[in-house]
Protein backbone atom coordinates (compact mmCIF):
# COMPACT_ATOMS: atom_id res chain seq x y z
CA UNK A 1 0.00 0.00 0.00
CA UNK A 2 1.32 3.45 -0.88
CA UNK A 3 0.87 6.81 0.90
CA UNK A 4 -1.56 9.41 -0.53
CA UNK A 5 -0.40 11.48 -3.49
CA UNK A 6 -1.01 15.21 -3.86
CA UNK A 7 -3.87 14.53 -6.26
CA UNK A 8 -5.52 11.83 -4.06
CA UNK A 9 -8.95 12.77 -2.73
CA UNK A 10 -9.22 11.21 0.73
CA UNK A 11 -12.69 10.29 1.99
CA UNK A 12 -14.26 8.08 4.62
CA UNK A 13 -14.53 4.46 3.43
CA UNK A 14 -17.97 2.93 2.77
CA UNK A 15 -19.95 2.50 5.97
CA UNK A 16 -17.71 4.77 8.08
CA UNK A 17 -19.31 7.95 9.36
CA UNK A 18 -19.25 10.69 11.97
CA UNK A 19 -21.11 10.20 15.24
CA UNK A 20 -21.06 11.32 18.86
CA UNK A 21 -21.71 14.86 20.00
CA UNK A 22 -20.25 18.19 18.86
CA UNK A 23 -17.93 18.19 21.91
CA UNK A 24 -16.94 14.56 21.52
CA UNK A 25 -16.95 13.67 17.84
CA UNK A 26 -16.16 10.10 16.85
CA UNK A 27 -15.75 8.20 13.61
CA UNK A 28 -17.89 5.08 13.70
CA UNK A 29 -16.80 2.05 11.72
CA UNK A 30 -17.79 -1.63 11.74
CA UNK A 31 -15.61 -2.84 14.61
CA UNK A 32 -15.48 0.27 16.75
CA UNK A 33 -15.07 4.01 16.99
CA UNK A 34 -12.22 6.48 17.29
CA UNK A 35 -12.44 9.71 19.24
CA UNK A 36 -11.13 12.63 17.26
CA UNK A 37 -9.80 15.78 18.83
CA UNK A 38 -7.64 18.66 17.68
CA UNK A 39 -5.65 18.17 14.52
CA UNK A 40 -6.89 14.63 13.83
CA UNK A 41 -10.42 15.96 13.67
CA UNK A 42 -9.32 18.90 11.51
CA UNK A 43 -7.72 16.53 9.04
CA UNK A 44 -10.63 14.11 8.80
CA UNK A 45 -13.22 16.88 8.50
CA UNK A 46 -11.40 17.87 5.32
CA UNK A 47 -11.44 14.33 3.92
CA UNK A 48 -14.64 14.96 1.98
CA UNK A 49 -13.71 13.30 -1.30
CA UNK A 50 -13.54 16.77 -2.91
CA UNK A 51 -10.39 18.31 -1.53
CA UNK A 52 -7.11 16.79 -2.68
CA UNK A 53 -4.42 15.64 -0.28
CA UNK A 54 -2.29 18.54 -1.55
CA UNK A 55 -5.04 21.06 -0.73
CA UNK A 56 -5.59 19.63 2.73
CA UNK A 57 -1.87 19.93 3.46
CA UNK A 58 -1.77 23.56 2.33
CA UNK A 59 -4.82 24.44 4.44
CA UNK A 60 -3.35 22.92 7.56
CA UNK A 61 0.12 24.32 6.93
CA UNK A 62 -1.33 27.83 6.81
CA UNK A 63 -3.49 27.20 9.86
CA UNK A 64 -0.51 25.93 11.87
CA UNK A 65 2.05 28.37 10.49
CA UNK A 66 4.32 27.91 13.50
CA UNK A 67 4.86 24.22 12.87
CA UNK A 68 7.36 22.71 10.44
CA UNK A 69 5.45 22.31 7.11
CA UNK A 70 7.42 19.18 6.19
CA UNK A 71 6.47 17.57 9.48
CA UNK A 72 2.78 18.47 8.97
CA UNK A 73 2.87 16.78 5.58
CA UNK A 74 4.63 13.67 6.88
CA UNK A 75 2.31 13.35 9.89
CA UNK A 76 -0.89 13.70 7.90
CA UNK A 77 0.34 11.29 5.27
CA UNK A 78 1.11 8.70 7.91
CA UNK A 79 -2.20 9.30 9.69
CA UNK A 80 -4.20 8.70 6.50
CA UNK A 81 -2.16 5.66 5.59
CA UNK A 82 -2.89 4.10 8.99
CA UNK A 83 -6.60 4.78 8.60
CA UNK A 84 -6.61 3.26 5.14
CA UNK A 85 -4.91 0.18 6.51
CA UNK A 86 -7.88 -0.15 8.89
CA UNK A 87 -10.31 0.51 6.01
CA UNK A 88 -11.66 3.68 7.60
CA UNK A 89 -10.32 6.01 4.89
CA UNK A 90 -9.94 5.60 1.14
CA UNK A 91 -7.82 7.74 -1.17
CA UNK B 1 -20.23 3.19 38.74
CA UNK B 2 -19.31 0.75 36.00
CA UNK B 3 -18.27 2.46 32.75
CA UNK B 4 -20.92 2.36 30.02
CA UNK B 5 -21.17 -0.64 27.73
CA UNK B 6 -20.02 -0.02 24.16
CA UNK B 7 -22.21 -2.25 22.05
CA UNK B 8 -25.45 -4.17 22.02
CA UNK B 9 -25.73 -7.59 20.44
CA UNK B 10 -29.38 -8.05 19.50
CA UNK B 11 -30.25 -11.68 18.79
CA UNK B 12 -33.62 -10.78 17.36
CA UNK B 13 -34.66 -14.35 16.54
CA UNK B 14 -33.24 -17.86 16.81
CA UNK B 15 -35.09 -19.00 13.70
CA UNK B 16 -32.72 -19.72 10.81
CA UNK B 17 -32.92 -21.42 7.41
CA UNK B 18 -29.33 -22.67 7.85
CA UNK B 19 -28.18 -25.44 10.17
CA UNK B 20 -24.47 -24.69 10.52
CA UNK B 21 -22.71 -27.28 12.61
CA UNK B 22 -20.79 -24.65 14.63
CA UNK B 23 -23.65 -22.20 15.26
CA UNK B 24 -22.98 -19.88 18.22
CA UNK B 25 -26.59 -20.04 19.38
CA UNK B 26 -27.28 -22.05 22.53
CA UNK B 27 -28.51 -25.63 22.22
CA UNK B 28 -31.70 -24.51 23.95
CA UNK B 29 -33.08 -21.80 21.73
CA UNK B 30 -35.76 -19.19 22.34
CA UNK B 31 -39.12 -20.16 20.81
CA UNK B 32 -40.59 -18.02 18.06
CA UNK B 33 -43.61 -17.31 20.26
CA UNK B 34 -41.39 -15.76 22.96
CA UNK B 35 -39.79 -13.14 20.68
CA UNK B 36 -39.86 -9.45 21.65
CA UNK B 37 -42.19 -7.15 19.73
CA UNK B 38 -41.06 -4.50 17.26
CA UNK B 39 -41.95 -1.76 19.75
CA UNK B 40 -39.96 -3.37 22.56
CA UNK B 41 -36.84 -3.73 20.41
CA UNK B 42 -37.08 -0.09 19.33
CA UNK B 43 -37.41 0.91 22.99
CA UNK B 44 -34.35 -1.22 23.83
CA UNK B 45 -32.29 0.50 21.10
CA UNK B 46 -33.34 3.86 22.49
CA UNK B 47 -32.19 2.79 25.96
CA UNK B 48 -28.91 1.56 24.50
CA UNK B 49 -28.29 4.90 22.79
CA UNK B 50 -29.08 6.77 26.01
CA UNK B 51 -26.70 4.51 27.89
CA UNK B 52 -23.88 5.66 25.58
CA UNK B 53 -23.59 2.53 23.47
CA UNK B 54 -22.26 3.14 19.96
CA UNK B 55 -23.03 -0.02 18.00
CA UNK B 56 -26.02 -2.31 17.54
CA UNK B 57 -25.21 -5.71 16.04
CA UNK B 58 -28.41 -7.31 14.78
CA UNK B 59 -27.97 -11.02 14.58
CA UNK B 60 -29.85 -14.28 15.09
CA UNK B 61 -30.59 -17.01 14.08
CA UNK B 62 -31.24 -15.25 10.84
CA UNK B 63 -32.36 -11.66 11.48
CA UNK B 64 -34.04 -11.55 8.06
CA UNK B 65 -36.56 -14.07 9.40
CA UNK B 66 -38.16 -11.09 11.17
CA UNK B 67 -40.45 -9.23 8.73
CA UNK B 68 -39.99 -6.04 10.78
CA UNK B 69 -36.19 -5.92 10.31
CA UNK B 70 -36.32 -2.65 8.35
CA UNK B 71 -38.21 -0.97 11.21
CA UNK B 72 -35.70 -2.35 13.71
CA UNK B 73 -32.74 -0.96 11.73
CA UNK B 74 -34.49 2.41 11.49
CA UNK B 75 -35.15 2.31 15.24
CA UNK B 76 -31.53 1.52 16.07
CA UNK B 77 -30.28 4.24 13.76
CA UNK B 78 -32.73 6.78 15.21
CA UNK B 79 -31.28 5.96 18.64
CA UNK B 80 -27.89 7.12 17.34
CA UNK B 81 -26.43 3.63 17.00
CA UNK B 82 -24.14 2.37 14.25
CA UNK B 83 -26.11 -0.50 12.74
CA UNK B 84 -24.58 -3.81 11.76
CA UNK B 85 -26.53 -6.68 10.25
CA UNK B 86 -24.98 -10.13 10.70
CA UNK B 87 -26.67 -12.43 8.22
CA UNK B 88 -26.56 -15.48 6.00
CA UNK B 89 -28.30 -13.38 3.37
CA UNK B 90 -31.11 -15.89 2.95
CA UNK B 91 -34.29 -13.86 2.57
CA UNK B 92 -32.55 -10.82 1.13
CA UNK B 93 -33.13 -9.61 -2.43
CA UNK B 94 -32.80 -6.26 -4.16
CA UNK B 95 -35.91 -4.47 -2.81
CA UNK B 96 -35.42 -5.42 0.79
CA UNK B 97 -31.72 -4.60 0.74
CA UNK B 98 -32.52 -1.14 -0.59
CA UNK B 99 -35.14 -0.67 2.13
CA UNK B 100 -32.60 -1.65 4.80
CA UNK B 101 -30.00 0.75 3.42
CA UNK B 102 -32.59 3.54 3.23
CA UNK B 103 -33.52 2.80 6.84
CA UNK B 104 -29.91 3.53 7.84
CA UNK B 105 -28.04 0.24 7.69
CA UNK B 106 -24.33 1.03 8.05
CA UNK B 107 -22.67 -2.37 7.71
CA UNK B 108 -23.61 -5.82 6.51
CA UNK B 109 -21.68 -8.93 7.43
CA UNK B 110 -22.43 -11.97 5.31
CA UNK B 111 -21.25 -15.39 6.37
CA UNK B 112 -19.88 -17.91 3.89
CA UNK B 113 -19.26 -21.54 4.83
CA UNK B 114 -16.73 -22.33 2.09
CA UNK B 115 -15.65 -21.28 -1.42
CA UNK B 116 -16.80 -24.62 -2.84
CA UNK B 117 -20.52 -24.93 -3.27
CA UNK B 118 -20.90 -28.59 -2.30
CA UNK B 119 -18.89 -28.18 0.83
CA UNK B 120 -20.53 -24.87 1.80
CA UNK B 121 -24.01 -26.37 1.53
CA UNK B 122 -22.88 -29.46 3.40
CA UNK B 123 -21.59 -27.38 6.34
CA UNK B 124 -24.68 -25.15 6.38
CA UNK B 125 -27.07 -28.08 5.92
CA UNK B 126 -28.86 -25.97 3.33
CA UNK B 127 -28.49 -24.82 -0.27
CA UNK B 128 -27.44 -21.27 0.43
CA UNK B 129 -24.11 -20.71 -1.29
CA UNK B 130 -25.20 -19.55 -4.76
CA UNK B 131 -27.62 -17.01 -3.31
CA UNK B 132 -24.89 -15.51 -1.12
CA UNK B 133 -22.73 -14.85 -4.19
CA UNK B 134 -25.60 -13.09 -5.97
CA UNK B 135 -26.34 -11.07 -2.87
CA UNK B 136 -22.71 -9.94 -2.54
CA UNK B 137 -22.93 -8.39 -6.00
CA UNK B 138 -26.08 -6.49 -4.99
CA UNK B 139 -24.47 -5.26 -1.77
CA UNK B 140 -21.60 -3.68 -3.68
CA UNK B 141 -24.05 -1.35 -5.41
CA UNK B 142 -24.70 0.37 -2.08
CA UNK B 143 -22.43 2.60 -0.03
CA UNK B 144 -22.42 0.51 3.11
CA UNK B 145 -19.55 -1.35 4.70
CA UNK B 146 -19.38 -5.00 3.62
CA UNK B 147 -17.66 -7.74 5.58
CA UNK B 148 -17.44 -11.38 4.57
CA UNK B 149 -17.18 -13.78 7.45
CA UNK B 150 -15.81 -17.26 7.03
CA UNK B 151 -15.62 -19.82 9.81
CA UNK B 152 -12.70 -22.19 9.35
CA UNK B 153 -12.27 -25.68 10.78
CA UNK B 154 -10.91 -29.13 10.03
CA UNK B 155 -13.19 -29.70 7.03
CA UNK B 156 -12.38 -26.56 5.03
CA UNK B 157 -9.12 -25.11 6.40
CA UNK B 158 -6.91 -27.00 3.92
CA UNK B 159 -8.00 -24.76 1.05
CA UNK B 160 -7.94 -21.44 2.91
CA UNK B 161 -5.89 -19.86 0.08
CA UNK B 162 -8.67 -20.68 -2.34
CA UNK B 163 -11.31 -19.34 0.06
CA UNK B 164 -9.42 -16.06 0.53
CA UNK B 165 -9.21 -15.57 -3.27
CA UNK B 166 -12.92 -16.33 -3.48
CA UNK B 167 -13.74 -13.67 -0.86
CA UNK B 168 -11.43 -11.19 -2.56
CA UNK B 169 -13.55 -11.45 -5.71
CA UNK B 170 -16.66 -10.54 -3.73
CA UNK B 171 -15.02 -7.16 -3.06
CA UNK B 172 -15.67 -6.52 0.65
CA UNK B 173 -13.82 -3.95 2.78
CA UNK B 174 -13.15 -6.66 5.34
CA UNK B 175 -12.84 -10.37 5.65
CA UNK B 176 -13.09 -12.09 8.97
CA UNK B 177 -11.45 -15.49 9.04
CA UNK B 178 -12.67 -16.99 12.27
CA UNK B 179 -11.56 -20.25 13.78
CA UNK B 180 -14.43 -22.15 15.31
CA UNK B 181 -15.10 -21.41 18.97
CA UNK B 182 -16.20 -24.47 20.88
CA UNK B 183 -19.49 -23.76 22.61
CA UNK B 184 -22.97 -25.14 22.02
CA UNK B 185 -23.25 -26.76 18.62
CA UNK B 186 -19.53 -26.51 17.86
CA UNK B 187 -18.59 -28.22 21.12
CA UNK B 188 -20.99 -31.03 20.27
CA UNK B 189 -19.26 -31.34 16.88
CA UNK B 190 -15.74 -30.62 18.06
CA UNK B 191 -14.12 -33.86 16.90
CA UNK B 192 -15.19 -33.11 13.32
CA UNK B 193 -14.16 -29.45 13.52
CA UNK B 194 -10.92 -29.11 15.48
CA UNK B 195 -8.03 -28.75 13.01
CA UNK B 196 -4.63 -30.37 13.32
CA UNK B 197 -1.55 -28.33 14.25
CA UNK B 198 -0.25 -28.74 10.72
CA UNK B 199 -3.51 -27.51 9.19
CA UNK B 200 -3.43 -24.48 11.47
CA UNK B 201 0.19 -23.59 10.71
CA UNK B 202 -0.54 -23.61 6.99
CA UNK B 203 -3.64 -21.48 7.54
CA UNK B 204 -1.69 -18.88 9.52
CA UNK B 205 0.78 -18.60 6.64
CA UNK B 206 -2.08 -18.09 4.19
CA UNK B 207 -3.56 -15.35 6.38
CA UNK B 208 -0.23 -13.56 6.81
CA UNK B 209 0.34 -13.57 3.04
CA UNK B 210 -3.21 -12.31 2.39
CA UNK B 211 -2.86 -9.49 4.93
CA UNK B 212 0.22 -8.28 3.13
CA UNK B 213 -1.19 -8.63 -0.36
CA UNK B 214 -4.57 -7.03 0.39
CA UNK B 215 -3.31 -4.20 2.63
CA UNK B 216 -5.25 -0.98 2.02
CA UNK B 217 -7.89 -2.82 -0.01
CA UNK B 218 -9.35 -5.54 2.21
CA UNK B 219 -8.75 -5.67 5.92
CA UNK B 220 -8.15 -9.22 7.13
CA UNK B 221 -9.26 -9.99 10.67
CA UNK B 222 -8.18 -13.37 11.99
CA UNK B 223 -9.82 -14.93 15.01
CA UNK B 224 -7.25 -17.22 16.63
CA UNK B 225 -8.18 -20.72 17.74
CA UNK B 226 -7.86 -20.57 21.49
CA UNK B 227 -7.21 -24.30 21.92
CA UNK B 228 -3.87 -23.75 20.16
CA UNK B 229 -3.06 -20.44 21.86
CA UNK B 230 -0.66 -19.99 24.77
CA UNK B 231 -2.99 -17.63 26.62
CA UNK B 232 -6.79 -17.52 26.67
CA UNK B 233 -8.90 -14.98 24.82
CA UNK B 234 -10.39 -11.96 26.59
CA UNK B 235 -13.86 -13.31 25.92
CA UNK B 236 -16.29 -10.48 24.98
CA UNK B 237 -13.59 -8.02 26.11
CA UNK B 238 -14.19 -9.23 29.65
CA UNK B 239 -17.37 -10.31 31.42
CA UNK B 240 -19.78 -7.39 31.77
CA UNK B 241 -17.16 -4.86 30.67
CA UNK B 242 -18.10 -3.84 27.14
CA UNK B 243 -21.08 -5.71 25.73
CA UNK B 244 -24.66 -6.66 26.44
CA UNK B 245 -26.43 -9.41 24.52
CA UNK B 246 -30.19 -9.61 24.37
CA UNK B 247 -31.69 -12.90 23.31
CA UNK B 248 -34.89 -13.16 21.23
CA UNK B 249 -37.05 -13.43 24.34
CA UNK B 250 -35.54 -10.31 25.94
CA UNK B 251 -33.14 -11.98 28.35
CA UNK B 252 -30.00 -9.89 28.90
CA UNK B 253 -26.72 -11.82 28.90
CA UNK B 254 -23.01 -10.92 29.14
CA UNK B 255 -22.25 -13.29 26.22
CA UNK B 256 -23.76 -15.76 23.74
CA UNK B 257 -23.28 -18.83 25.90
CA UNK B 258 -23.83 -17.49 29.43
CA UNK B 259 -27.08 -19.39 29.93
CA UNK B 260 -25.10 -22.63 30.33
CA UNK B 261 -23.83 -21.37 33.69
CA UNK B 262 -25.99 -22.80 36.46
CA UNK B 263 -27.11 -20.56 39.30
CA UNK B 264 -27.11 -17.32 37.33
CA UNK B 265 -30.43 -15.52 36.88
CA UNK B 266 -30.70 -13.27 33.86
CA UNK B 267 -32.98 -10.24 33.87
CA UNK B 268 -35.36 -9.43 31.04
CA UNK B 269 -35.83 -6.11 29.21
CA UNK B 270 -39.57 -6.65 29.59
CA UNK B 271 -39.16 -6.06 33.33
CA UNK B 272 -36.06 -3.93 33.87
CA UNK B 273 -34.20 -1.13 32.14
CA UNK B 274 -30.90 -1.85 30.40
CA UNK B 275 -29.16 0.66 32.63
CA UNK B 276 -30.42 -1.01 35.77
CA UNK B 277 -29.33 -4.41 34.51
CA UNK B 278 -25.89 -3.13 33.49
CA UNK B 279 -25.28 -1.45 36.85
CA UNK B 280 -26.97 -3.82 39.27
CA UNK B 281 -27.56 -7.30 37.79
CA UNK B 282 -25.86 -9.86 40.07
CA UNK B 283 -25.11 -11.94 36.96
CA UNK B 284 -23.28 -9.07 35.25
CA UNK B 285 -21.38 -8.37 38.46
CA UNK B 286 -20.52 -12.01 39.08
CA UNK B 287 -17.21 -12.01 37.15
CA UNK B 288 -16.44 -8.30 36.98
CA UNK B 289 -13.15 -7.29 38.55
CA UNK B 290 -10.70 -9.75 40.07
CA UNK B 291 -12.34 -10.81 43.33
CA UNK B 292 -13.65 -14.08 41.94
CA UNK B 293 -10.34 -15.15 40.38
CA UNK B 294 -8.51 -18.28 41.51
CA UNK B 295 -4.78 -18.80 41.23
CA UNK B 296 -2.88 -18.73 38.90
CA UNK B 297 -5.04 -15.86 37.49
CA UNK B 298 -5.15 -13.78 40.65
CA UNK B 299 -1.40 -13.14 40.72
CA UNK B 300 -0.83 -13.31 36.95
CA UNK B 301 0.33 -10.26 34.96
CA UNK B 302 -2.07 -11.22 32.18
CA UNK B 303 -5.20 -10.88 34.31
CA UNK B 304 -5.84 -7.32 33.14
CA UNK B 305 -5.54 -8.46 29.52
CA UNK B 306 -7.52 -11.71 29.40
CA UNK B 307 -9.59 -11.39 32.61
CA UNK B 308 -9.02 -15.07 33.34
CA UNK B 309 -10.35 -16.15 29.94
CA UNK B 310 -13.82 -17.40 29.19
CA UNK B 311 -16.19 -18.40 32.02
CA UNK B 312 -18.44 -20.49 29.79
CA UNK B 313 -15.49 -22.45 28.43
CA UNK B 314 -14.20 -23.00 31.97
CA UNK B 315 -17.56 -24.40 32.98
CA UNK B 316 -18.12 -26.50 29.87
CA UNK B 317 -14.69 -28.14 30.04
CA UNK B 318 -14.02 -28.40 33.79
CA UNK B 319 -17.45 -28.17 35.41
CA UNK B 320 -16.13 -25.30 37.56
CA UNK B 321 -17.19 -21.85 36.40
CA UNK B 322 -14.45 -20.15 38.43
CA UNK B 323 -11.60 -22.21 37.03
CA UNK B 324 -8.88 -20.60 34.93
CA UNK B 325 -9.88 -21.04 31.29
CA UNK B 326 -8.37 -24.42 30.30
CA UNK B 327 -7.23 -22.88 27.00
CA UNK B 328 -4.52 -21.16 29.07
CA UNK B 329 -1.25 -23.10 29.19
CA UNK B 330 -0.93 -22.04 32.85
CA UNK B 331 -4.34 -23.44 33.81
CA UNK B 332 -4.44 -26.44 36.16
CA UNK B 333 -7.02 -27.99 33.79
CA UNK B 334 -5.06 -27.34 30.58
CA UNK B 335 -4.67 -31.11 30.19
CA UNK B 336 -8.33 -31.21 29.05
CA UNK B 337 -7.51 -29.05 26.05
CA UNK B 338 -4.29 -30.98 25.45
CA UNK B 339 -6.27 -34.22 25.34
CA UNK B 340 -8.64 -32.79 22.71
CA UNK B 341 -5.64 -31.63 20.67
CA UNK B 342 -3.93 -35.00 20.96
CA UNK B 343 -7.04 -36.66 19.58
CA UNK B 344 -7.36 -34.12 16.77
CA UNK B 345 -3.74 -34.65 15.78
CA UNK B 346 -3.84 -38.43 15.87
CA UNK B 347 -6.48 -38.88 13.17
CA UNK B 348 -6.75 -37.55 9.64
CA UNK B 349 -10.46 -37.84 8.97
CA UNK B 350 -11.48 -35.11 6.59
CA UNK B 351 -14.86 -35.86 5.10
CA UNK B 352 -15.40 -33.09 2.61
CA UNK B 353 -17.90 -33.97 -0.12
CA UNK B 354 -16.80 -34.33 -3.69
CA UNK B 355 -19.12 -33.21 -6.45
CA UNK B 356 -20.13 -36.84 -6.82
CA UNK B 357 -21.66 -36.95 -3.35
CA UNK B 358 -24.08 -34.17 -2.54
CA UNK B 359 -24.33 -32.83 0.97
CA UNK B 360 -27.74 -34.44 1.33
CA UNK B 361 -26.27 -37.88 0.64
CA UNK B 362 -23.43 -37.23 3.03
CA UNK B 363 -25.79 -36.09 5.73
CA UNK B 364 -27.59 -39.41 5.51
CA UNK B 365 -24.53 -41.56 5.07
CA UNK B 366 -22.43 -40.27 7.91
CA UNK B 367 -22.72 -39.47 11.56
CA UNK B 368 -19.88 -36.98 11.34
CA UNK B 369 -21.78 -34.17 13.01
CA UNK B 370 -25.07 -32.87 14.31
CA UNK B 371 -26.81 -30.10 12.44
CA UNK B 372 -28.21 -27.13 14.33
CA UNK B 373 -31.95 -27.51 14.77
CA UNK B 374 -34.58 -24.78 14.84
CA UNK B 375 -36.51 -23.43 17.84
CA UNK B 376 -40.20 -24.28 18.29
Amino acid sequence: MSPPEDTSQPRLAAGCRWGGTEEARVILFPEGAIKLQGTGRQVLERCDGQRTFGEIIVELQSQFADADPAKIRADISQFLEQLRHKRIVDY
Amino acid sequence: MTPNPLALIAEITHRCPLHCVYCSNPLEMAAASSELSTEKWIDVFQQAGNLGMLHAHLTGGEPLARPDLTELIAGARAAGLYTNLITSGIGLAEMRLKALVDAGLDHIQVSFQDSREDSANWIAGAKAHAHKIELSQLIRRHKIAFTVNLVIHRQNIDHLDEMISFIEQLGPERMEIANTQYYGWALKNRAALLPTRLQLDKAMEAVAAAEKRLDGRIRVDFVVPDYYARLPKACMGGWGRRLMLINPAGKVLPCHAAEVIPGLQFENVREQSLENIWQHSPSFQRFRGEEWMPEPCRSCDQRTQDFGGCRCQALLLTGNVEATDPACTLAPAHHIVEAALAEANSTTAVSQPTSASSFVQLQRAENLWTYRTNPD
